[in-house]
């Protein structure tokens, strides 16, 4: 099938969750002699051009929009074909009078170059496609980016390129038609079973990560019977708690981590109170996060309000359908409250105490040690 | 007649001394991770047992037993550990993206089970940029941790740890440059005995290399971009700006608004330069932790000199300092390309037996993963063991005596002069960049200093030396033939 592939790119923010959408027009809607073809080339993270092949005709006008929409410079030489690596060798051997050349090595292999662009930066380079067909390599040449960061101008009357997974003349990583942020850091993402650590996390285990509905300094803690929760260490609070798996993390550790953790499940619980616990009669002013101890793989929290010190180990409960917080406040000097509310998706059971409008109140010695069973409220 | 009696013993010395064995100086070995780690290193340093600890990216702390070659579990789930400072054999501090955390084996069954909040008394937006380093003990126990300026390339979450200043960044969606909208993003800071962390030194991008010789001197890495001509080296002291903006917004009784929209000139004048630039494409494009040498010799001839991880390349910087003026500035000259060694040269720890353990990374940029050793062969290196500034030009000492007729001709040393911009702008084009002529060459008796007058010697450029083919008396070719040393101060008579 003769076609033009156009790529367009429909959010213009940078290193965003940038949409692409590679449309195949038919040859009939553009003229081929006196059109001009544009491409938009972006980049991407782990050193890769947006675009990763395109075909044009012979002689037709070329106009190529480099927006370097990474966080490193990057200049593109289109090169004569078969002459990719050695154009990088040569750049490579300009060494001290690289940066004054852009990288650009002196040879006739170079037919075009966008110079180097920073970041945010933009370049538009216009011109005649050859009159000669053949598979046109681009490259970036900037330090080091060379053997990862290339792609091919198909230059061919027909328009015809080979498979995707059969194109050699693209780098392998891009070869399954997804563009892979994690291109070579993560291993090999096609193998199977994907081994995350060098050992077989069992329930009880904790990641810190970023996720939703809770602060930068998170803590995922899955629990057996998949039941799994978030205690926030920036605020000191249990914030969600779900059922059905735990986390995926995939986002989250490919590239640059400017992504979140995804949770895996449904969550049944989620704090509507600040912060719940109030010693004495005064709200708490200073909440301070201490950090946490293992018990038996379990996690004790332990934090201070006003500079009391509250211990908090997080169980699931026997039947799975629920969570336990057991609390200690070994050395509170007076009564303590508990605020609970009733839009929290839970029913809350504690073990000591008088619960009055959904505040459970604790004398000084019942709050040295008590625990809160939350159990998932069953929908109508 | 004593100075003939003395030319010649010195020369019946070195007619018999024997040649040294030639070969590389240096080797690189692999060290092999377990199966299923994902070996992004992100901390490196050795216990007291002898024992490597490493973390890496996806939490992990775990121990490596250099004899064994055992890998053990120490800790896990740690966000993006960064940096550690071994206590002792079953405690260690590590540097992570919310806090700094004390990992401590309180039972003796040889893992972590406490995982305490020794500082988190700084901001963070959920930035995927707001990468935090060190800590690094000074002799007093003070630790010092560098905090990353969030990046313009990445947003602000809903729901972010700290006081928010949008003053720090530059634009209403701070996607212009990097910016600093929490408590202290693009500080170096200061954790005091007593728990609490100050806000020491200013003005930084993307520090990721942070060091305390042993005269608590700080010395602190940072890597090009906005406001970052080249990649640097800083010498930091308390209350100094160093140059990136962002973080002004968090000095204290900072009354003068959105430090982006400060004159150019201003901010100039408040910033104190790098001691050393890394010249960008030319020596290193984003230099990581720097180690000093205090092996006592196990690592080779350069004992008390600085070794800087570069992560675009498979190389090892090294950096001569000196002081001028009472202030330090200095050269760089890359140590060793490759041999072996991997690119994403992110952490370096010195083993107890000298040997140079480098931990990489990648993290979404240009670099590798694994762990690999630099071990010194013995063989005695051909190299610039020292580059100093004279009131004229530079004094170059070798490792080894090198052949006169060579070393005596200018010619063999080309001389080139630039700077980069203080700007804005991401990285700098080289400014006035020109050749300097060698005027005269000197050589010492003992064929190993040269000392050589320039035509022109001027402050405020890098002077980067491109040698020609020096050998060693016994024929060998130097290592590394560029050298580019920072003038910030001139020898005043």
């Amino acid at each position: 099938m003769r076609q033009i592939q156009v790529v367009m790119r429909t959010s213009v923010k940078r290193l965003g969750v940038a949409a692409w959408f590679t449309l195949a027009i038919g040859t009939s809607v553009f003229s081929q002699t006196d059109s001009t073809t544009t491409i938009k080339m972006g980049v991407l993270p782990g050193l890769q051009f947006s675009v990763v092949r395109f075909t044009v005709k012979p002689g037709d006008q070329v106009k190529l929009l480099l927006d370097n929409t990474d966080d490193m410079s990057h200049n593109l030489l289109i090169v004569k074909p078969g002459t990719r690596e050695k154009v990088v060798a040569l750049a490579n051997n300009l060494g001290e009078a690289g940066p004054a050349a852009g990288y650009i090595p002196e040879t006739r292999d170079v037919l075009w170059a966008i110079p180097v662009t920073a970041p945010e930066e933009s370049r538009t380079l216009v011109f005649k496609a050859p009159n000669e067909e053949g598979v046109y390599p681009y490259v970036c040449t900037y330090p080091g980016h060379g053997t990862m960061m290339f792609g091919a101008m198909y230059v061919s009357v027909s328009g015809e390129m080979p498979q995707l997974a059969e194109d050699l003349n693209i780098p392998e990583s891009r070869r399954d038609g997804k563009t892979d942020e994690s291109a070579g850091h993560l291993g090999h993402a096609n193998e199977k079973p994907v081994m995350l650590h060098p050992y077989t996390p069992v329930p009880p285990y904790h990641y810190r990560v970023f996720i939703a509905g809770a602060s930068p300094a998170a803590i995922a803690v899955a629990l057996p019977h998949n039941v799994s929760y978030c205690w926030d260490a920036g605020t000191s609070t249990l914030r969600f708690a779900w059922m059905g798996g735990f986390l995926d993390n995939a986002d989250l550790w490919k590239g640059k981590g400017d992504a979140e953790s995804k949770i895996v499940g449904e969550v049944f619980f989620r704090s509507k109170i600040d912060f719940p616990i109030q010693i004495g009669n005064k709200a708490p002013v200073r909440i301070a996060y201490k950090g946490y101890r293992m018990k038996d793989r379990y996690l004790e929290f332990h934090y201070q309000v006003d500079g009391t010190d509250v211990y908090e180990l997080i169980r699931e409960t026997t039947d799975g359908k629920g969570i336990e917080r057991n609390f200690r406040i070994p050395d509170a000097p007076t009564r303590v409250t508990f605020r609970s509310s009733p839009y929290e998706g839970v029913m809350y059971i504690a073990s000591k105490g008088v619960w009055k409008h959904h505040v459970l109140q604790l004398t000084a010695n019942e709050a040295r040690a008590f625990t809160l069973t939350l159990t998932k409220t069953e929908k109508q | 007649m004593k100075g003939v009696f003395f030319a010649l013993s010195i020369s019946l010395l070195m007619a018999c001394s024997p040649a040294p064995e030639s070969g590389e100086a240096y080797m690189v070995e692999n060290i092999k991770t377990p199966k299923g780690l994902a070996s992004q290193v992100g901390a490196l340093e050795f216990l007291p047992n002898g024992k490597l600890i490493a973390a890496f990216t996806r939490g992990e702390v775990m121990t490596y037993d250099t004899i064994t070659k055992e890998w053990h579990l120490f800790a896990e789930g740690l966000h993006d550990p960064l940096g550690i400072h071994v206590v002792d054999n079953d405690e260690v501090l590590v540097m992570q993206l919310p806090e700094l955390t004390r990992l401590k084996d309180t039972d003796g069954d040889g893992v972590a089970d406490l995982y305490e909040n020794v500082t988190d008394a700084f901001g963070i937006t959920g930035n995927y940029h707001e990468f935090n380093y060190g800590p690094e003990m000074d002799s007093r126990g003070n630790f010092y941790i560098a905090l990353n300026s969030s990046s313009s390339g990445g947003k602000m979450r809903d729901e972010v740890r700290g006081t928010i200043n949008l003053d720090g960044r530059d634009g209403t969606t701070g996607n212009r440059q990097m910016f600093s909208t929490v408590p202290y993003r693009g500080w170096v800071t200061k954790l005091t005995k007593d728990g609490t962390l100050h806000p020491f030194a200013v003005g930084f991008r993307s520090p990721n290399g942070i060091v305390v010789d042993g005269a608590d001197n700080l010395f602190v890495t940072d890597n090009q971009g906005d406001w970052v001509g080249t990649s640097s080296l800083f010498h930091v002291e308390p209350g100094k700006f160093y140059g990136h903006p962002g973080g002004l917004v968090w000095t204290s009784g900072w009354s003068r608004g959105n430090p982006f929209r400060l004159p150019l000139d201003t901010l100039d004048s408040m910033r104190t330069p790098p001691v050393v630039y890394f010249p960008h494409g030319i020596m290193a494009n984003s230099p990581s932790q720097p180690v000093f040498d205090y092996t006592d010799g196990k690592f080779g001839p350069f004992e008390g000199q600085l070794f800087v991880g570069e992560m675009n390349r498979g190389r090892i910087v090294r950096v001569m300092l000196e002081k001028v003026n009472g202030k330090f500035q200095g050269a760089c000259t890359p140590f060793l390309d490759s041999l072996g060694l991997r690119k994403g040269n992110s952490r370096l720890a010195f083993a107890p037996d000298g040997s140079l353990w480098v931990g990489q990374n990648a993290h979404g940029w240009l670099g590798d993963v694994g762990i690999q050793r630099i071990v010194f062969t013995g063989k005695q290196p051909v190299d610039v063991y020292t580059m100093r500034l004279t009131s004229d030009g530079f004094e170059l000492t070798f490792t080894q005596p090198i052949q006169d007729t060579a070393a005596l001709n200018p010619d063999n040393y080309q001389f080139a002069r630039y700077y980069y911009l203080y700007h804005q702008k991401y990285g700098s084009p080289q400014q006035e960049l020109e050749r300097i002529r060698v005027t005269d060459v000197k050589l010492s008796r003992n064929r190993k200093t040269v000392t050589l007058q320039l035509a022109s010697l001027k402050p405020g450029f890098i002077y980067e030396l491109n040698l020609g083919d020096l050998r060693s008396k016994w024929g060998q070719p130097i290592r590394s033939g560029l050298v580019c040393y920072t003038v910030n101060e001139l020898i005043k008579d």
